[in-house]
């Protein structure tokens, strides 16, 4: 891997902690808080592609079991990845990489526009999709709740995270018609 | 992240810490009994009192986590019951503390050499350089600083211009500047020889 390739990876992980310090909000008892972390890890995909989204991922999940303080509202440790919503976490690595092979496809294609915009919102669309199965799946098979009841406590976070699937597709198609072939993995 | 708690738990290797924990967090759950979880839990809550009282201090400390547990033991004692709801809260709050000790008794330093060492195996298999890894934990420790600096800025700019602070004209002003310092700190990498030692043939490609 190049010293560039690294460098990417790195200050994208880098952003995503960052989007994390801006403070969650926790809707009523529901044991997810909103946060914009989640966009990050969508744009690391859409950005860097699957490769590097999905190392970037892994690179913050691994921060994550050092313990350090890396997650929305300051969380982190090995604690995080026995709690109810780990699944959530674990789910990054392939939702960025998911996000990241649809662009792909994508940015090849279409020249810009309103094409590579929708192109990278279904992109994106199916990465939140992929998070919210894994989060889900948690919920039922670790934490034992009951599928309806895992569902509903999910659904509630579904438009929050549609909202934010949005801005990283317009995010992500401006980096990458203004800096796309700066920011090419080697 | 350690700060020195004066435990002698500190003394333990790291590897032997989280196989402990991963052997714990099976055999939690290989159980539903009562009794058998709350002697477990008992056990852990003073073992850690008596060794490592700054680990349960910590522990409160990460009340968001405590309150999502707690949220999730409240739904499920209002749907089955509240034998569950005691199963699942002394597995998870158990688990959750084990944890916190494993993570506050150990270094970053000491991870990143564990993580380094067990990355081993990958780097063989010619997955991953070891090495590497370690480099970009430390990558990311040194920019989340920078990026948050350089975040807080593009805020300042938009004050000072009386704009309104939207996520969209905040986050791409973030992303691009912080990207655009890659080729710099590839080159300061480069420049130091920091990744030569390990692949030389690597750096004549890259040169």
């Amino acid at each position: 891997m190049h010293s560039k390739s690294l460098v990417l990876i790195a200050l994208f992980t880098a952003i995503i902690v960052v989007l994390g310090l801006i403070p969650p909000i926790m809707v009523a008892f529901i044991p997810v808080p909103i946060h914009a972390q989640s966009l990050g890890v969508l744009m690391a995909g859409i950005v860097l592609g699957a490769r590097g989204g999905a190392l970037s991922a892994l690179l913050l999940i691994v921060l994550v079991a050092i313990g350090l303080p890396v997650l929305s509202g300051g969380r982190g440790g090995l604690a995080v990845f026995l709690s109810p919503t780990a699944g959530y976490l674990v789910g990054y690595l392939p939702t960025a990489w998911a996000t990241g092979w649809l662009s792909e496809r994508v940015a090849l294609k279409a020249g810009g526009g309103w094409k590579t915009f929708a192109g990278l919102l279904a992109a994106a669309v199916v990465g939140v999709i992929v998070t919210h199965v894994f989060g889900v799946a948690w919920l039922i098979t670790y934490v034992g709740l009951s599928p309806r009841d895992a569902l509903v406590g999910d659904l509630i976070f579904v438009p929050g995270d549609l909202i934010k699937a949005g801005i990283a597709a317009y995010v992500g198609q401006f980096v990458l018609q203004n800096f796309g072939s700066r920011l090419r993995m080697q | 992240m350690r700060t020195p708690t004066g435990s002698i738990l500190e003394c333990v290797p790291p590897a032997v810490k989280l196989a402990a924990l991963f052997s714990i967090s099976v055999l939690l759950f290989l159980t539903g009994s009562l009794t058998l979880l709350g002697s477990a839990a008992g056990t852990v809550l003073v073992l850690c009192l008596l060794f490592c009282r700054f680990a349960v201090l910590q522990w409160l400390k990460a009340w968001p986590l405590l309150l999502t547990i707690a949220a999730v033991a409240l739904w499920t004692a209002y749907n089955d019951g509240y034998q569950e709801a005691l199963v699942l809260l002394l597995r998870l709050g158990t688990l959750s503390l084990v944890a916190t000790v494993v993570t506050v008794t150990t270094s970053i330093g000491e991870f990143i050499e564990t993580v380094t060492r067990a990355a081993i195996p990958l780097e063989r298999l010619g997955i991953a350089n070891a090495r590497d890894i370690g480099l970009a934990i430390g990558l990311v420790m040194r920019f989340v600083p920078d990026v948050r600096q350089r975040y807080l800025a593009v805020v300042d700019a938009h004050r000072a211009r009386g704009l309104p602070l939207r996520p969209t004209t905040l986050i791409a002003p973030m992303v691009i500047g912080t990207l655009k310092s890659a080729d710099d700190i590839a080159d300061a990498i480069d420049a130091r020889g920091i990744r030569t030692n390990s692949h030389p043939q690597k750096r004549a490609e890259n040169a």
